[in-house]
């Protein structure tokens, strides 16, 4: 991968330039699904641009020393990270890549999360302190499944490439390992049933309470690029290997739609879980796949 | 290390401004403290400035969800000095808003409890189901909040139209069996968020004389309709829903089975509706000096009211109202206690609580 693409994949396509809107879109797209399911009308098409740009123009209390140098830091490096993450996506077909670019994937996936721990704890607020806790027992707890996932996937290919992985043949391994994805999205996006660190009716909203203005405006996008990244992740998984690459990406954006949907759909259909269900969920979950990841391994090597 | 925490006095599990000091260790609350009185309006004081018409306006101002209740009870302590009875069509159309006033009251419990849980579409469900309740309430009475139907011996308008009513009622119930009833107690999440959790037991809720569905829920059977009848209760047949647990879904199971026992209620209210007056005849009252009490059984429990009048006077001298949540709310302690913090909104929702009332 030449300087020219990677730049051209940072800041245009699957980058910047449409993950930005795309985030936007599928901020809108939760909420008016979860809204038309719960029988209200939802946020006009253009809302989550309007929350951006009015948020870009609140004015916040100054914060100094190094905690408000802290505090002001984490959500752009949250914003960077996600959209890095979006702009390594393999949607394209030979779209270039290096040998292990997927481990540098999920480092920039985890990252936004590992800012939310960090920045709950700089505001020093009771409450995004017990939400940044959350944050980081959930992660710790479905970040097993989720790389218990992707690395099944990479070590059936033999190759921690992505775009070896966008291109494998559907097997059984894939499968499980989009399944184990797919349980880990809700968590990994605070939907319900595992929304417990932004907990509202319980601790405000955990992390964020302290932030407002444009450092909030950049969370917002930062939460809408997660959106981007964790659908697309799966989205390149799901999507059989196509040639034409207008094609590639008009199915790249129609499998994110979907995934939009159906977690929408069972973040309404759901009531919250308290954080010691989740981790005993997460767990049982990483050793149930643990145990099929072994066995199909076992047997697509007998069958070999 | 333990560390406090307040909810409130402002928090979005709270609809009214009270605060619950919690002290935990990680997610553990050890202990509790419930701090009232942020919104004391001096609804007693006032009263005693009000003649016999204006107090039953106040009074119906001292809780916008149990409003009928609150100038019930005080009308039938007002009767007894007055030395008045009721025509028997004014008793069944009272019966008749109080439990639609119960029904709308549990239904916004119910939506309330889904929230806290996280659970925003049940809640949206609810509130659905509560405006069609509410709807009833203004087809009978022209008013959605403060009702303005009691008055010293009868109520202020008829039931025109019973039949109309019926098939309301009868929607109502078909839905609350369809939808909110099979939820709140098959969702593998709801559940897992309500069993078990904030268990009060038999001994500590007589201790603690709790009241209304708080006790019913951990096994206490008490419920003043049967109990101390008022109003046509004596002549409705009906059961008290108990449960033996003591948890959050105990509470949620014992109002469900309540909301179906009103609906029952009210079918045969409405089909027995007697003919004739529904108010004494018009004309000056005069009050015998001394203090009535009546009792009433609230969507959340019963309310006393204690009224005393001077000879010859035209106000009361003096009202005294007890709410149930003042009877409930100690209990909150006994609650949370090891209960995780999570729950806890969850948890102080679940005794019903309405400081409005409290407060006064």
């Amino acid at each position: 991968m030449n300087l020219l693409t990677a730049l051209a994949r940072l800041l245009l396509f699957p980058g910047l330039l449409f993950a930005v809107p795309a985030a936007w879109f599928f901020l809108w797209v939760e909420r008016k699904a979860v809204a038309l399911m719960q029988g209200r009308i939802g946020p006009p098409f253009m809302q989550p641009f309007y929350d951006f740009v009015k948020l870009l123009g609140k004015t916040t209390p100054p914060r100094t020393g190094i905690g408000g140098l802290l505090m002001r830091l984490w959500p752009l490096l949250a914003v960077s990270a996600a959209a890095g993450a979006v702009g390594m996506l393999p949607v394209l077909p030979a779209s270039g890549g290096f040998e292990g670019d997927l481990i540098l994937l999920l480092a920039l996936l985890e990252l936004p999360s590992v800012c939310i721990i960090a920045a709950g704890f700089t505001s020093r607020s009771i409450f995004s302190e017990i939400g940044s806790a959350r944050e980081a027992a959930l992660s710790v707890s479905y970040n097993i499944v989720f790389l218990l996932a992707i690395v099944s996937i990479a070590a059936a290919q033999h190759t921690f490439r992505l775009e070896a992985l966008a291109t494998m043949p559907a097997s059984p391994l894939l499968w499980l390992g989009i399944a184990a994805l797919l349980v880990c999205l809700p968590a990994r996006l605070h939907l319900n049933p595992f929304s417990l660190p932004n907990a509202e009716q319980e601790i405000y909203s955990g992390p964020m309470i302290e932030y407002a203005g444009p450092e909030l405006a950049l969370w917002e996008l930062s939460h809408g690029l997660e959106w981007v990244a964790a659908t697309g992740l799966v989205a390149t998984l799901l999507a059989p290997h196509i040639t034409l690459w207008w094609m590639a990406v008009l199915l790249f954006i129609a499998l994110s739609f979907l995934l939009v949907l159906l977690l929408s759909t069972l973040a309404a259909a759901t009531a919250r879980l308290a954080i010691d269900t989740t981790v005993r969920f997460y767990w049982q979950c990483s050793l149930l796949f643990a145990v099929l990841a072994i066995s199909s391994a076992l047997l697509m090597r007998l069958r070999s | 290390m333990s560390y406090r925490i307040p909810m409130g006095p402002y928090h979005p599990a709270l609809e009214e401004p009270y605060k619950l000091e919690m002290i935990c260790e990680g997610e553990t609350v050890r202990d509790a403290r419930l701090h009232i009185g942020f919104n004391f309006r001096g609804i007693e004081h006032l009263a005693e400035t009000r003649n016999y018409y204006q107090v039953i306006a106040l009074m119906e101002r001292v809780c916008g969800i149990c409003s009928f209740i609150h100038t019930l009870t005080l009308c039938q302590s007002m009767e007894q000095l007055a030395g008045l009875t009721p025509p028997p069509r004014a008793l069944y159309i009272r019966t008749i808003m109080a439990e639609l006033e119960r029904l709308h009251s549990h239904v916004l419990w119910a939506g309330i409890a889904a929230k806290l849980m996280g659970f925003k579409t049940m809640f949206m469900t609810c509130f659905e189901i509560r405006e069609k309740v509410m709807d009833i309430l203004q087809a009978i009475s022209g008013n959605r909040v403060n009702y303005s139907m009691n008055r010293v011996g009868g109520v202020n308008r008829d039931i025109e139209d019973p039949h109309a009513i019926l098939l309301m009622v009868q929607a109502l119930e078909t839905e609350m069996a369809r939808t909110i009833i099979p939820i709140f107690t098959t969702s593998a999440t709801a559940r897992s968020r309500c069993a078990g959790i904030g268990v009060l037991t038999h001994a500590r809720a007589l201790s603690c004389a709790v009241v209304g569905p708080t006790a019913r829920a951990s096994g206490v059977p008490q419920d003043l309709r049967r109990d101390a009848p008022y109003a046509a209760y004596p002549e409705m047949e009906f059961d008290v829903p108990v449960e033996p647990a003591g948890d959050v879904r105990a509470r949620l199971l014992v109002r469900a089975l309540e909301i179906m026992e009103s609906c029952r209620i009210l079918r045969q209210a409405i089909a027995k509706l007697p003919p004739g007056e529904f108010h004494v005849p018009e004309g000056k009252l005069s009050f015998a000096a001394g203090t009535a009490v009546s009792r009433v059984e609230a969507p959340r429990g019963e309310v006393m009211y204690s009224i005393t009048w001077k000879e010859n006077a035209r106000n009361p001298s003096r009202v005294h109202v007890r709410t149930p949540t003042y009877a409930n709310m100690p209990a909150v302690r006994w609650m949370v206690q090891g209960a995780r913090l999570a729950d806890t909104p969850l948890i102080q929702a679940s005794i019903d609580p309405c400081y409005s009332c409290t407060d006064r």
